[in-house]
């Protein structure tokens, strides 16, 4: 096609609207908040990711296997916020990396985003981001080519490599979010209006766990992710309160040889008759009485 | 409780027909057989003991929030006052879910500050429904009958399929329908489940020629349903939004003076003769209906 034809094109069409608006191009970090950051550690540390640096004003550590960057969060907040970390580990951010974080971020506010008011002590940076389900909260970054984040804010922990290769070919798939009843078109609307995800035909499933709606999100394929919205079963009332981010999901080549290979680290996967591991997933057990892991098939 | 009680849980009463203190009012509608009501903003923050011990009092009440009323004059404006508005909205927002209330009610602006260009309107509305998602509430947009460009249900339905949001929706208030002489043959062009608060009211005039009668009589000569001279066209109302496949709540916006130098008891007792008016003899529910269980929300 000649240049000229396309430029016509153009003209006689309603282009519709930059399938990514914010240049967004996959997770540059999630955040655990939790009041036992080793234990915690322990967890990530037997699923593949080791600690590389630590924060420099407060409790939190960086964790790091292949291209996720995985935060726990200790700190207590001087003033209490609700937020403050419990037992538990909760998924408490999601860090976005896009084209001009300002930029998005302004956008977002301007089509009805709440903003989180920054706290940041003196030369960090400061990540506007914006609220997302339940406490949690999407960061929006754009220094991940020539710079990171964390050579501002964290300081690295000596003689660890700082950039651990991947188990197993891991990498960040998407997340799975808990939504109350009815929730499902609200959170779909939220989804693409700030941020562009569409969301995928009901027979389009991945991994072992096929409930609800799946989202795509617009980055190129090779940080692409998904967001899964489930909403309660039919059965059960009452527990829309409780919306929240609920796992992690990791993407990898080989599922089979995914999980031999953190099952020789000692991580153990459920099996049960509604869901065991194959091709095309496995879940891990639930340690802290929050944390799990999806493994879905996944090339990248 | 002495009295019969029907079979009327979806109809509920509004705090701004009744005198006196908060907890007055939710005792009074409590005891009278409701199980809802519908909350003013200032119900909340004008408490004594302030916005918490509202929450509280509420909560302590067991009746279910119907709705939080109301945002005003908040869409078509630019600038400043955009943004004025929206810290409004978000204030408004914020005590809306610190009540666990699923509804914000909206109506129509009054402004001449304000454009009356539909993208205009519409972008903003999207945007206040953006703001309600994460606390899961529902936006309720309402054509007041002297809104400066949105004066009719069908011109408020009009927006709300152009926003094409989830959460935004209609609310229906019989008074304004009535007050401009709005045909109930629109009601066929609305889809029930966008419909998520009815309001009814009735009062004492057939017709009203002005824009000042019509501003009047509504902030202060409003009756219950079936005590004025409108009830046919309530009952046939309710019946064809029934008909439509309407199951939310009805709420009863009856703004009078005389009420509220009336005891609560009675007023709310004649709230509940025209629940029992539209339930029993209107709407005709002898036996429970079914699938009547209903989610918190």
């Amino acid at each position: 096609m000649s240049t000229a034809t396309q430029a016509s094109a153009a003209d006689r069409e309603a282009i519709p609207e930059v399938a990514n608006p914010l240049g967004m191009d996959g997770i540059e970090f999630i955040e655990y908040t939790t009041s036992k950051p080793q234990a915690l550690g322990q967890v990530l540390e037997m699923m593949g990711f080791r600690p590389v640096a630590r924060h420099r004003s407060r409790e939190v550590m960086l964790y790091r296997q292949g291209g996720m960057n995985v935060i726990v969060n200790a700190h207590i907040p001087t003033m209490p916020d609700g937020a403050a970390p419990t037992d538990k580990p909760v998924i408490a951010a999601v860090a976005l990396r896009v084209r001009d974080a300002a930029e998005a971020y302004r956008r977002a506010l301007d089509r009805g985003a709440w903003a989180v008011p920054s706290r940041v002590e003196v030369m960090e940076l400061n990540i506007p981001a914006i609220h997302g389900v339940g406490k949690s909260r999407i960061y929006f970054v754009d220094r991940y080519e020539t710079f990171s984040i964390y050579d501002v804010d964290f300081v690295p922990i000596p003689t660890v490599e700082p950039n651990p290769p991947a188990v197993a070919g891991l990498h960040f798939f998407g997340v799975v979010q808990y939504i109350g009843n009815d929730r499902t078109e609200d959170w779909t609307e939220f989804y693409r209006e700030l941020f562009g995800f569409t969301d995928l035909p009901d027979d389009q499933r991945f991994g072992i766990l096929p409930k609800g709606r799946i989202l795509r999100s617009p980055c190129p394929a090779a940080s692409r992710f998904y967001l899964q919205l489930i909403e309660p079963e039919a059965s059960v009332l009452d527990v829309e309160g409780d919306e929240a981010l609920q796992r992690v999901g990791l993407g990898s080549p080989d599922v089979l040889a995914s999980v031999a290979e953190l099952g020789k680290r000692g991580v153990e996967f459920v099996e049960s008759r509604g869901v065991h591991t194959e091709d095309r997933g496995a879940l891990t057990r639930t340690w802290m009485g929050s944390v799990s892991f999806e493994l879905v098939h996944n090339e990248r | 409780m002495s009295h019969y009680s029907g079979n009327i849980d979806d109809f509920g009463m509004d705090t701004i027909s009744l005198a006196g203190p908060l907890e007055a009012k939710l005792k009074a509608v409590r005891q009278a057989g409701f199980t809802q009501i519908m909350l003013a903003a200032k119900d909340i923050v004008g408490h004594p003991e302030g916005m918490e011990a509202a929450v509280a009092a509420v909560r302590a009440s067991g009746l279910r929030v119907t709705g939080f009323q109301v945002l005003r004059d908040f869409e078509g404006l630019s600038g400043h006052l955009h943004d004025y508005k929206m810290d409004i909205a978000k204030s408004m927002l914020d005590m809306c879910h610190a009540l666990d209330c699923r509804l914000l009610l909206v109506c129509s602006s009054t402004s001449v500050h304000a454009t009356g260009e539909t993208a205009a309107l519409v972008k903003d509305l999207r945007k206040l429904a953006m703001l309600a998602i994460p606390m899961n509430i529902k936006i309720a947009y309402e054509a007041l009958s002297w809104g400066r460009v949105v004066n009719e249900f069908p011109q408020a339905w009009e927006i709300i399929c152009e926003a094409d949001m989830p959460n935004l929706g209609l609310g229906f208030d019989s008074y304004h329908v009535f007050a401009t002489g709005t045909s109930l043959d629109e009601l066929d062009i609305l889809d029930p489940d966008k419909i998520f608060l009815v309001q009814l009211a009735d009062f004492m005039w057939t017709e009203i020629k002005s824009v000042e009668e019509r501003i009047a009589t509504a902030r202060h000569f409003r009756v219950f349903p079936g005590e004025g001279v409108h009830s046919e066209a309530l009952a046939t109302l309710v019946t064809r939004l029934h008909g439509l496949g309407y199951r939310g709540d009805y709420s009863f916006e009856v703004f009078n003076d005389d009420y509220l130098q009336m005891p609560l008891p009675s007023v709310a007792e004649r709230a509940w003769r025209s629940a029992l008016w539209l339930g029993e003899d209107v709407l005709r529910r002898s036996v429970p209906l079914p699938n009547q269980m209903r989610l918190k929300r």
